[in-house]
């Protein structure tokens, strides 16, 4: 499992495409299922995942959950798709967001990425569209 | 040793901060908590960590505003979480140092160093969004930047904490 993560267009799907040699197999996270995750190769937008995730599920506006529901979701997800590429923007570089429903997406995809990476056996955090290789 | 230790929200930095304290070798761990818990949410942050610090050992020190007027024990292995909360509690806290925020929190910062073993400070990356916010959010936002940058000054160590992996910005002075 690889994570690439960076802020909003800085040439993250580019990157994997080329580095990890994926040119189709690859969903959106802003409309894909959640079966297509478990299936793909990659996963890009995958912090429109997780803020449509959280849109549906009404006990994620429990904080002291977060870190439980966090390491369930990163945790079936790598048994499932071990191999997957997953693309995110880093959320949490900002003031925090007035409205509670966007604080939470940001504080849970920030948590979930915590997650994968510590399974993950690459994380690259891409900057100007370089590859900077953290793990 | 002083160290910063700063990234976004979400990116795991108190854990890394607090597992910094713990392999900090002998002394007495202090956590010095700066939110206010404001409301329901407030109250399920400051639950979050608390959780997190248990078992761990720590004596808290609630400090809202005015850190430079507390003393701290020699064999002190210090937590300072996190300097976002005290940049907005100086800033609008009615016994906060207001216009004078960044050096209230300078010297405060460098009273604690002074005292302690080791010091470890936490702050935020809240820089990126883009957004021009109203006047009182991006004089926020700027005094929190100065005092980022003069506390790495200062600090033997910065560490930036992404997706819970921490990533070098300055080590040694």
């Amino acid at each position: 499992m690889r994570l690439i993560i960076g802020g909003a267009y800085q040439g993250k799907l580019t990157y994997a495409k080329e580095t990890y040699h994926i040119t189709d197999g690859w969903v959106d996270g802003r409309i894909c299922s959640r079966e297509e995750l478990s299936s793909c190769r990659g996963v890009h937008h995958f912090h429109e995942y997780i803020r449509r995730m959280a849109a549906s599920e009404k006990q994620s506006a429990v904080l002291t959950d977060l870190e439980r529901q966090a390491d369930e979701f990163a945790h079936m997800l790598v048994k499932e798709n071990p191999e997957i590429v997953v693309v995110s923007n880093e959320l949490g570089y900002g003031i925090v967001p007035v409205e509670k429903t966007d604080r939470l997406w940001r504080e849970l995809t920030g948590r979930i990425c915590t997650c994968l990476a510590a399974k993950a056996d690459e994380v690259v955090r891409v900057v100007c569209g370089i590859g900077i290789k953290i793990k | 040793m002083f160290q910063v230790i700063t990234g976004g929200s979400g990116s795991g930095k108190s854990e890394y901060a607090e597992n910094l304290v713990l392999s900090a070798g002998e002394g007495e761990r202090i956590y010095v908590a700066t939110m206010i818990p404001y409301g329901e949410e407030g109250r399920q942050r400051v639950e979050r960590h608390r959780k997190l610090r248990a078992q761990k050992r720590f004596r808290t020190v609630e400090c809202y505003t005015g850190l430079a007027e507390l003393s701290f024990p020699q064999n002190g292995i210090v937590l300072l979480e996190c300097v976002s909360n005290l940049t907005a509690n100086e800033m609008y806290e009615t016994n906060g140092a207001h216009e004078q925020t960044v050096e209230a929190i300078l010297r405060g910062i460098d009273s604690l160093r002074a005292q302690v073993k080791h010091l470890f400070v936490v702050t935020n990356e809240v820089f990126s969004d883009g957004i021009t916010y109203d006047e009182e959010m991006m004089r926020y936002i700027a005094y929190l930047g100065a005092i980022n940058c003069a506390l790495a000054q200062r600090a033997d160590r910065v560490t930036e904490v992404v997706c819970g992996i921490p990533v070098k910005v300055k080590d040694g002075k």
